[in-house]
This record gives C-alpha cells, structure tokens and sequence, in this order.
C-alpha cells in the first residue's frame, strides 16, 4: 500500500518537489509550502476560501487530494503578490469588496475565472457565479460593484 | 483523515479489475467531492481509492447521437456538460438545472457518472434525466448492461449498482418534439439543498399534450415519476384548470418527506401549486 | 514633502473614504492571521466533546488513544489540575472548566485534548476516547429554566469583578444567573388607567456567529514568558486572564493578536485561551488548537430568548406604561450573558417616551452551548419584540405605524426608562429620514392576485458598554512617521484605519505617514476589548488624547531647540535636539468615559452610556399567497454614527449588519435533538451568500455629530441590525395579514397564517 508518494507540480510558476500523504488535501500541501492565502474554513467546498486554480480551472482546495496535483500547473492568491495589482484585486480595493479580508482571496480568484469567461457579465451571472463564495462581513453589494468596475478596468 | 492507497489506472478494465466486491473500504471516484465530505466527516475510511481520471478519454466526451440524442460519458465533469453546444441543442434543460448545481468549483471537477451514482434524493440531475427518459450503460468485468435513469434509484442513498459495477455513460435520447423543465425550490437561502425538485417532460404541438412524464425528488427517498399526474396531463388542453388539477393529482399520489426545509404538509401544499408551474415552464422553454 | 505638523494633510484626513490601510495585504492573500502561524516543534491539539447534554462524568478511557503511534500526549481535567488547581474561568461567572471536572453541560463541552505533531493522527486518536457518563435530567428552554428541578450549576461562582453580581456568591440549586431590575413610575397603576391594555410574547431562536476563520490559538511557552498568538477581540481580557488562573505577574503572559477573519462578538473573553495555554505549558512545547467550522457550533452563540412585552395605550396612541419580562437562553455557561441580561435589558421598553416602566430581565442556564456576545449584545432581540408589539398595537388602533411612532418616540433631552436624558441620540432625524426615502406618506402598490405587496418600519436604540477603559500610545519616529501603540482589534471592521485618521487629523499630518501597531500586550497599552461598537468612541478618544499629547510635546520640543514647529518640517526639529536622526516623542493616552451605575432594585441611573446608538429599517417585501413565500423586494437602512471617520467603511458596516440580521431574521436557527445540533455545518445551516441579498438595500448614516465623541463619531457595528427583523414582519403583515411573533420568518410559517386566517390551518 502506498499511502504517501513524492509529486512534482508547478507552484504559481515554479517547479516543486513535495512528499505528500493521500489523505491531505490541497491546501494541507500549500500550507507546507508557506502559502496561506488558500484556507479552509467550512470544509465543505460552500464557502469557496480555499480556491485554488489548477491547470487553470478553479477547484476547492479542501476538498482536492494533494497526491492529486501531480505533473499540474497550480496557482495561488500568491501568483501575482510580487508583482502589480490585477485590475480584479484593484478594484476590490476601490469598491472597499471585503471586510475581515479573510474570504477576499476565493473572491478574487473567482472574479477573475468568472471575467476570463464572461468579460461583460449581468449582475445575474455575478451573483450565480459566485453562489459558491461565502463572505461573513457580507460585503456582498461591493463584490458585486467590484466585479463590475473589473470588467470596465480590464478592457481599459 | 487517515492514510490510504490510491491509484490511477490507465483504462476502464484495469479499474474495474482492482475494484473488490467484498471490500466496501476499496472505491473508485471522479471528482472526488462527495467521497472527501464522506471521509472528512468520517463516514467513510478507505483502505484503497482508485481514480478515474487516468482512464480512456472517450469517458469524459458529450456526444450527439445520430438518433437526435445525447451519448455522454460518465467522466464528463459538470461544467464541461454545462457547456457542451450539443447539449444546449439537444437537453437544454439540462443546462438550466446545471446553473444552480452546487457551484462553479464542485461543478469543474463533479463528474456526471458520480453525480448520478452517489444515490442522494437531492440530487438535481436525476429528476431531469429521468424526465429524459435517459438511460445509464454500465460496466462490471462480467461486462456492461443499460438501465433507466428511473431504475437506477432503489431507495434512500440506494442504487441498484453491485459493488463493483460503475456507471460508465448516459444515454439521453431524442427530445424532439419536446419541452422539459426543472424547477428547484429552496425554502431557506437561494442556495441550498432543494426542499422539493420537479423535473416535467412534455411531448406538445404547444396546445395538446400527447404524452407527459413527471418527476418529483429531493422530498422523497428516491426520485419519483407520478403517474397520476401524468394521466391527467396526457391527451389533454393546456388550461388553468388543468394544472390545477395536475397539482392535485400530484399532492394526492404522494408522501413527502418533511425535514428542516419544510413539513410534509407544507412540501405537500409546494407540490399542489409548483405542479402546474413547472407544466408553465416546460410549456415556456 | 517633509511633515509638518498640522498642515501636510490639511485637516483632511477625517470623513474620508481612503481605501483600508491593510487593503493590498488582504486582496494578495499576504495578511496575518494566527490561521498562517506555524512554530517549530508545534502540536496540534484535537478536542475530544460530551456527547451527551448533562451528565456526571465518571471516567475518561484514553488509553487506546494514548497508544496510538504519533500521539505525543492525552490530557484530560485530571492533567490540568496539577497545573491550575482551580481551573475555571470567565468573564462574568468562574463556571468555565478548562476541561470538564465531573459533569458535562452541553453536548460539545471538551472533556480530554490529544496532542500530536500530525493533526490528522491528533483527530484519529480523539475519536478513539470514551467517557463514561451518568446522565442527568438536562433543561433546553430558558422558561422552563426558571424552575426547572435539573439544575446545571449547582453553586454559582461570580467573578467578583462586577459590583451587581456580588449578590449571587455561593447562592445554590437555581439556573438564574442574574435578575435585572428596572421601575420607572408605577407601571401596574397605570395599566389600570389605560384605555387599552396589549400584551404579546415573542421568541427568536438560537444562532451563533460563524466567522469564516475559526476558534485559533497557539501557545509557545518560552523560557520567561508564556506568549499566546490568538485570535481574540479581546487581548487584555485573555492576559490578565491567563495570569489569574496561573497564579503569574500579567507581566510574564504576553499575548499578541494579528488579523482577525471575523468576529462579531465570537471571540471574546477567554474560548481556546485556557486550554492551548494549559496544554502547552504541559507538553512544553508550543500547542495550536484551530475548530473546525462544526466545532464553532459548540463554543459560542447568540441569545434564543422569549420575550413577554404589555402595554398600556390611551385611545389616540399615547403609550402610557410598559411591562417587559425577557428571558436569555444562556446555555452552559454564564460567558458574558449576565452583561447582556443587564445591559441591553434596561432598553427593553424600546426607543419611546413611557412614564411607567417595569422591567424583568433574566440570565438562565440552560444545558445549550454557552450564548454570549452577537453583534448588537441581545438588542435585535429586544427591537425585535417592541418593534413588532408597536405595529401590533398601531393595526388595532387603527393609527398609521410611522404616526404612532412619531408620537411616543423618544425626543432629545427626554428620559429613558433609567431616567437617563437622551443627548445626541438621533431617534427622531433617523425615523423622519427613514420616512422620507420609504416616501411612507406616498401611496404604496400593495399587488393583486396571488401577489401581495407590503412595507414596514423599525427603530431601536442601543447603549455603549461602561465604564470601559482604553489606553494608547503615538510614537512619532525621527523622520515624522508614527505608529499607533493600541489593543483594538481589527477583526474586519477598519479600526486600523479610522485610528490612523483619527491621528493624522489629530496631528495634521498623513494619514499614510501612520502605522498601526497590533495588539501585543507587551507593547500595546490595555484596552477593555474591541466589542459594542466601542471601539471608535473609546479608543478613538484614547488614541486621539496620545496624538494630542505627541504634539504638546513636539511644538515644547521644537521651542526648546529654538525652531517654530509650525513651519519646520518634523525631522528638522529631532535633527536639531540630537544632531542626526535620532530620538522619539512617545504621546499617551488614556480614556475612560463618565458613567453612574444604576441603583439596585430600581435600575434608575443620571448617566447610563457615554453615547446612544440608533438604527432603523424600512422593507418592501412581496408575498405569494398560494405558497408563503417572500422575497425582500427593498431594504432601506438608517444609523445614527455621528460623524463617519471612514464613510465608504461606514456604509459596508452597516450593510454587513443588516445582511448578518438578515440571516438571523429568515433562514439561520441552530436545530437541537437533546442538546445535540443536528445541522452543524454551512450546508445545513444557513447564512445569507451572494444570491440571498434583496434587489434594493439602501444605506445611510444620518447627518449627525456625536459632540462628546472623537472629532464627532461614535459607534457603528452593530446599528444596522436593529431593525432588520421587525421591519420585515411588519411588512409581511401589512401585505397579507399574517403576524409572526417567533425568528426566523419563513415561507411555511406565512403560509401556515395564510390558512388559519382563511378558517382552513394546516395540519402539523
């Protein structure tokens, strides 16, 4: 039985050698790696604070075996904290979109994979697409405005 | 979480091979929501998982079959179902229970194989299959067999899967000539597990309807087609006082379950008036 | 541009809508939370709980757990009296076991930690503890608590550090755990005289906070200091705490807070403090002990309470004398219930000018999770109760609701119950606004068919907490940048924020030119807690008397070195005292507002609260009468905060109350089969997401100026939940008739009125 196993994976762009147990899971793996933008905080893929891009595609961290990642291309809040603010996080900013800032990251990342798909999207789809992202300060009305003023940002 | 195996077998057949009848702690998976859920609230500890993902590609492909129908594999996830053009064309009732499925992450990764065998009555698609009248092909090492969506359920979180069998495609057939509709209620937030679910497939020239099949979930232990419902509506005139009949029809031939979304009563009086707007609906797509 | 002080920012940093001082932290995922905090050596604490309600505990099997490999220790109460002899704490009652003695209250109640380096073997091993218990009769309701044979306490241990709780030591064989009183007047006389007499009760049930970062603590016991990393909204609490149950100087616990992922009231006082603390100094290595979301269920809730509200009202509306009765679900233990029962009870007649008022208010234990501190300390229960009884009575008086209000609402410099005079409470410009943007005196569309349309209104009022005190200090560096030395949290709200604006106003100078300091109790001064809205009003003032201080001794700095410190630039003025950048000007301040505490019996006070608070809503709601249900069509919501600091900031406070009340108004209930609760999760039960918010909410702080408070402001947290509750049942009444007195609103609860007003009730 092979309960644990050594994985290779890109991490927000750079190649990563981790032994990981099949029973972590995702987020688990980042913490292990000094990221902690991704958390885990209702368990159960509701809350969307866990979000995590791999190979592109938005999953729920808590719920992804680490074991799972092997050979994919693995993104974080952290891909882009070196650099400059995306027009998605300035307009969080802007709009004042988060409180405690401890949903903010799951927030962003959506907003970002729900603009790649729809670039001009109704408030209809905003608030379907982000169905899965729980935010406690429930600042909720600014998310939706920040969503919009990203869009408008991003085309320029 | 405690340790476990896991595997990635390259092919249908190696998967099926290390399955074992008599070993409940050994299970195969998709996406692998619903089995970490179980394992995180410790209802299930595995000893050995076996992942799908590896297995031959024709698994996760929708495709347009030359009947006018839909062969979709049981490895398609969620949202690739939910964006598939064929799918749009041919079931785009589908795509309308999709939107409010869980969300966008569950959905990126969910397939629709697990999805239709994790055997939960809340569940959305295996209303709308049903009222489909799609049919699931299955594989075992003793080979494959077809079943109805409707024959897939036997009870509460109850499947008529043996152990070591996997459902492996959907068939939906040809919906021409047809107009389907899901409707999901949810009593305390917009998102949540729905309180009753009717799914309403109706065979119309718009003004008569020729044939109907009707689906109810989430408030039974398994999804459910009413008969009576669908003789009243079968043969007879789109007219309030039909759907009001329909409604009545529907409350009379069946107990709900009554939980923290709502009593049985009150799921009862949901039926009796959504009935009919779920006909309105069907009629409207 | 060097500072200089009084003129860089122009006096502009008040009022304004800059973004948040650690907004680029919390959109890169880079802001610190106690979540992120990994020590070398650390364990993971995993808690095994009772399962059963109340029992006496006769045995902790850990054995088996124990013998698991990996598993570096098993501690159960038998362990952490070697360390603490009397190991109980809280902040109002020393009924809280760090883990259960030999009885468990409540299903949940941590009975025995396992300690391990993987947190995954840490859970296997809890879940391989048995205990072994006797059970005993268990009390659920608060009223059935009042006499309840089963008693979950049977000596009451108050804290001694509260003068009206000194009465209750060593009282035995009851569940109350306070009883307020308040008579104003001789409200029984008066009834008799009324022309019409109302009386209706009211109920709201159980919820509890949830902040999406969970219960975390660490505690490293270094060689002189025992240093707790915690998310707390109170850090002074947790020391001095901490060095009472240890027997230790406060100097030898340090405790230091970063970020809070929200707290509502959640984390205050002492909640994994004790244990981690206890467990550490153990094991001797550094223990960190995170919840899961299902544990918050068990640590801390929100009041249920059952509400008897009577009035006595003359034929035109005039409301002549109230009577309240309200009883607080306090569950295990007493947490700060016993404050809420008092300082929120003396309100219970609402915002209105009464001569005659009886209160009874009453902390009971009950065998529930402990209820504490939730975002408004018990008032959306009480506006809940005397806003829906307003409407009540104005729907059988045939009086419009806005125009019975108007007439008995409680004006500047009248009385309220505790005979304190009302100073710049905004209760008649909040009303008056609120009836404007409902245009309440324009005809309304009320639907037809199976679509019926209604609105509401609802106001309440709130005290602050006192006698609270904060204590600040504002260190100007050498080349004129400053840091702000103080013990508020920011759990979300933008404290950090409004204190930098409060000191670069103070100083005239950037508001990017000041950083805050977090909470560090070797550092930061003391501050009472960052909970009731205090914050601003409290350690604003604290914050702004440091600045003022700094300066005094900035512009004696720069006169004895010769310069003007009104044009020279603040690094000049250090250059010249010593020669190069060198040297600090240290400001302190300390702030602790007038307060009289009200005389025994009578709960009569000249001086309650140092400010009031106001907060008012108005709904627009639909109802489908062939189903029940609803939906919020418009939600328009009114606060008296004073000046804003921050008005950006301002408006998503109030909007994320209203929305949090929202919760607790349609769809958040704790659901309990014999004191276990059966839906303890996100997925079943559920607060408001993104699709859940009405079309329309409307927001808007009131032109007002606090005059006793910092520059003009005062408190805002918790404003907006006020009237969330009764303004929706108010409108779902006005639409379709049908008066729910019980939280949360549901479609099945209309629909049930629907039918017993048709003569047709639905069976249950």
């Amino acid at each position: 039985m092979t309960t644990h196993r050594t994985i290779e994976f890109k991490l927000n762009g750079r190649p990563v050698t981790v032994h990981a147990g099949n029973h972590q899971n995702l987020v688990e793996l980042l913490q292990g790696q000094g990221l902690f933008g991704a958390r885990e905080s209702c368990g159960q893929g509701l809350c969307g604070c866990c979000t995590v891009l791999v190979n592109g595609t938005a999953v729920t961290g808590c719920l992804t075996m680490a074991t799972l990642v092997d050979g994919a291309d693995v993104r974080t809040i952290e891909d882009s904290a070196d650099g400059e603010l995306d027009a998605v996080q300035q307009a969080f900013i802007e709009t004042g979109a988060f409180q405690c800032g401890f949903c903010t990251p799951g927030f962003i990342l959506m907003a970002r994979q729900l603009l790649d798909a729809h670039p001009n999207p109704s408030e209809d789809e905003i608030r379907h697409y982000l169905a899965g992202n729980l935010c406690r300060c429930a600042a909720y009305t600014e998310i939706i405005k920040a969503v919009r003023l990203a869009a408008k940002k991003r085309k320029g | 979480m405690s340790p476990f195996d896991l595997v990635e077998p390259r092919s249908l057949k190696s998967a099926l091979k290390l399955l074992d009848a008599n070993d409940p702690s050994v299970r195969v998976f998709g996406g692998g929501t619903a089995l970490m859920l179980m394992m995180k609230a410790g209802v299930f500890q595995p000893t050995r998982l076996i992942s799908l993902r590896g297995i031959e590609k024709r698994y996760a492909r929708v495709a347009s079959a030359e009947d006018g129908g839909l062969r979709i594999g049981a490895l398609v996830t969620l949202s690739a179902l939910g964006r598939a053009a064929a799918v749009k064309k041919r079931a785009p009732v589908i795509i309308d229970a999709l939107r409010t499925l869980s969300n966008v992450r569950v959905r990126n990764v969910a397939t629709l194989g697990g999805h239709l065998a994790h055997g939960d009555p809340h569940m959305d698609l295996p209303p709308v299959l049903m009222a489909l009248d799609a049919r699931v092909v299955t594989a075992a090492t003793a080979g494959t067999r077809t079943l109805a969506v409707a024959d897939l359920y036997t009870g509460y979180y109850e499947t008529a899967l043996a152990p070591n069998e996997l459902i492996c495609e959907v068939v939906v057939p040809s919906q021409a000539g047809r107009r389907s509709a899901y409707v999901k209620l949810t009593t305390r937030a917009a998102d949540d597990w729905p309180t009753l679910g009717i799914a309403v497939s109706l065979q119309t020239d718009g003004k008569v309807i020729e044939d109907a099949r009707f689906v109810v979930s989430a408030a039974t232990e398994k999804p459910l087609r009413l008969p009576g419902a669908e003789a009243v509506l079968r043969g007879a005139t789109v007219s309030d006082a039909l759907l009001a009949q329909v409604g009545e029809a529907a409350a009379a031939e069946t107990e709900l379950v009554g939980d923290a979304r709502g009593s049985a009563a009150y799921k009862t009086e949901l039926l009796r008036v959504y009935a009919g707007r779920a006909v309105r609906k069907a009629l409207a797509a | 541009m060097a500072t200089i002080l009084g003129k860089t920012n122009n006096g502009a940093a008040m009022g304004q809508s800059i973004p948040r001082v650690e907004a680029r932290a919390k959109v890169t995922g880079r802001a610190e939370y106690v979540h992120n905090l990994r020590l070398p050596g650390m364990l993971y604490g995993k808690v095994y709980r009772s399962t059963v309600a109340h029992a006496r505990l006769l045995g902790v099997d850990v054995a088996a757990a124990r013998a698991l490999p990996g598993v570096h220790a098993v501690y159960t109460a038998a362990d952490i009296i070697k360390l603490i002899a009397e190991p109980y704490y809280g902040p109002a009652f020393h009924d809280q076991p760090i883990l259960a003695v030999d009885k468990v209250r409540h299903v949940g109640e941590p009975v025995a930690l396992v300690l391990a380096a993987d947190p995954h073997v840490a859970e296997a091993a809890a879940q391989l503890i048995v205990a072994d218990y006797e059970e005993l009769p268990a009390v659920f309701d608060e009223i059935e608590a009042m006499t309840s044979k089963a008693v979950v306490h049977e000596v009451l241990k108050p804290a001694g550090t509260f003068p009206d709780l000194k009465h209750l030591k060593d009282k035995r064989d009851t569940n109350i755990a306070l009883d307020f009183h308040l008579r104003r007047g001789d409200a029984q006389k008066a009834f008799a005289g009324a022309d019409h007499v109302f009386e209706h009760t009211f109920r709201t049930q159980q919820v509890l906070h949830l902040p999406l970062e969970p219960f975390v603590t660490v505690a490293d016991p270094t060689p002189n200091q025992l240093v707790i990393h915690t998310a707390s909204q109170s850090p002074s609490f947790v020391r001095i705490e901490i060095a009472r149950l240890l027997g230790w100087p406060e100097n030898r616990v340090r405790v230091k807070v970063p970020y809070l992922g929200g707290g509502f009231g959640a984390k205050l006082y002492i909640k994994l403090e004790a244990l981690v603390a206890a467990a550490a100094l153990l094991a001797g290595r550094p223990v960190k002990i995170a919840l899961s979301m299902e544990e918050q269920f068990y640590q801390i809730t929100k009041h249920a309470t059952t509400l008897r509200i009577k009035s006595g009202v003359s034929k035109d509306g005039k409301i002549i004398a109230r009577e309240c009765e309200v009883w607080w679900n306090g569950g295990a233990y007493a947490d700060i219930g016993p404050r809420v029962t008092q300082k929120s009870g003396f309100t219970a007649a609402g915002p209105y000018d009464i001569d005659h008022v009886s209160i009874d208010s009453y902390a009971l234990y009950t065998n529930l999770p402990a209820a504490g501190a939730l975002r408004g300390f018990g008032i959306p229960q009480l506006v809940w109760a005397y806003e829906s009884h307003t409407d009540m009575i104005a729907r059988e008086l045939k009086i419009d609701p806005l125009a019975i209000r108007r007439k008995n609402i409680l004006r500047e410099g009248r009385p309220q119950a505790t005979g304190t005079l009302m100073r710049d409470a905004g209760i008649e410009p909040v009303l008056e606004r609120l009836a404007q943007r409902m245009a309440w005196e324009k005809p309304f569309d009320k639907g037809n068919g199976t679509v019926r349309r209604g609105r509401g209104i609802a106001i309440g009022f709130k005290a602050s907490i006192s006698p609270t005190t904060s204590v600040a200090i504002v260190n100007v560096g050498a080349d004129g940048s400053c840091m702000v030395h103080c013990s508020t949290v920011d759990m979300g709200q933008g404290s950090d924020t409004a204190m930098a604006q409060i000191v670069a106003e103070a100083l005239g100078i950037p508001v990017a030119s000041v950083t805050l300091v977090h909470p560090d109790t070797d550092v930061t001064p003391y501050d009472m807690a960052t909970l009731g809205s205090r914050s601003t009003y409290h350690m604003g003032h604290a914050v702004k008397l440091a600045a003022e201080d700094a300066r005094d001794k900035l512009l004696a700095l720069a006169r004895d070195v010769g310069l003007s410190a009104e044009t020279t630039p603040i690094p000049d003025i250090f250059r010249k005292k010593y020669g190069m950048q060198a040297g600090n000007i240290v400001g302190i301040g300390s702030f602790i507002p007038p307060y009289t505490p009200p005389e025994p019996g009578t709960g009569l006070t000249t001086d309650a609260t140092p400010f009031w608070m106001i907060g008012a809503t108005g709904a627009e709601v639909e109802v489908d009468t062939e189903t029940g249900e609803f939906k919020i069509t418009r939600l328009v919501n009114l606060v008296d905060v004073g000046r804003p600091v921050n008005p950006a900031i301002v408006e998503t406070q109030i909007s994320g109350a209203t929305i949090m009340q929202l919760g607790f108004t349609l769809s958040e209930r704790m659901d309990f089969d014999a004191g276990q609760v059966t839906n303890a999760s996100l997925a079943d039960y559920k607060i408001p997401g993104i699709r859940d918010i009405p079309a329309v909410m409307e927001n808007e702080a009131v032109d007002m100026v606090q005059k006793s408070g910092p520059f003009g402001a005062k408190g805002v947290g918790e404003s907006g939940t006020f009237g969330v509750s009764p303004a929706i049942a108010n409108a779902i009444d006005d639409a379709v008739g049908v008066r729910l007195t019980t939280l949360p609103l549901t479609a099945e609860a209309v629909y049930r009125g629907l039918r017993a007003n048709a003569g047709r009730p639905l069976e249950s």
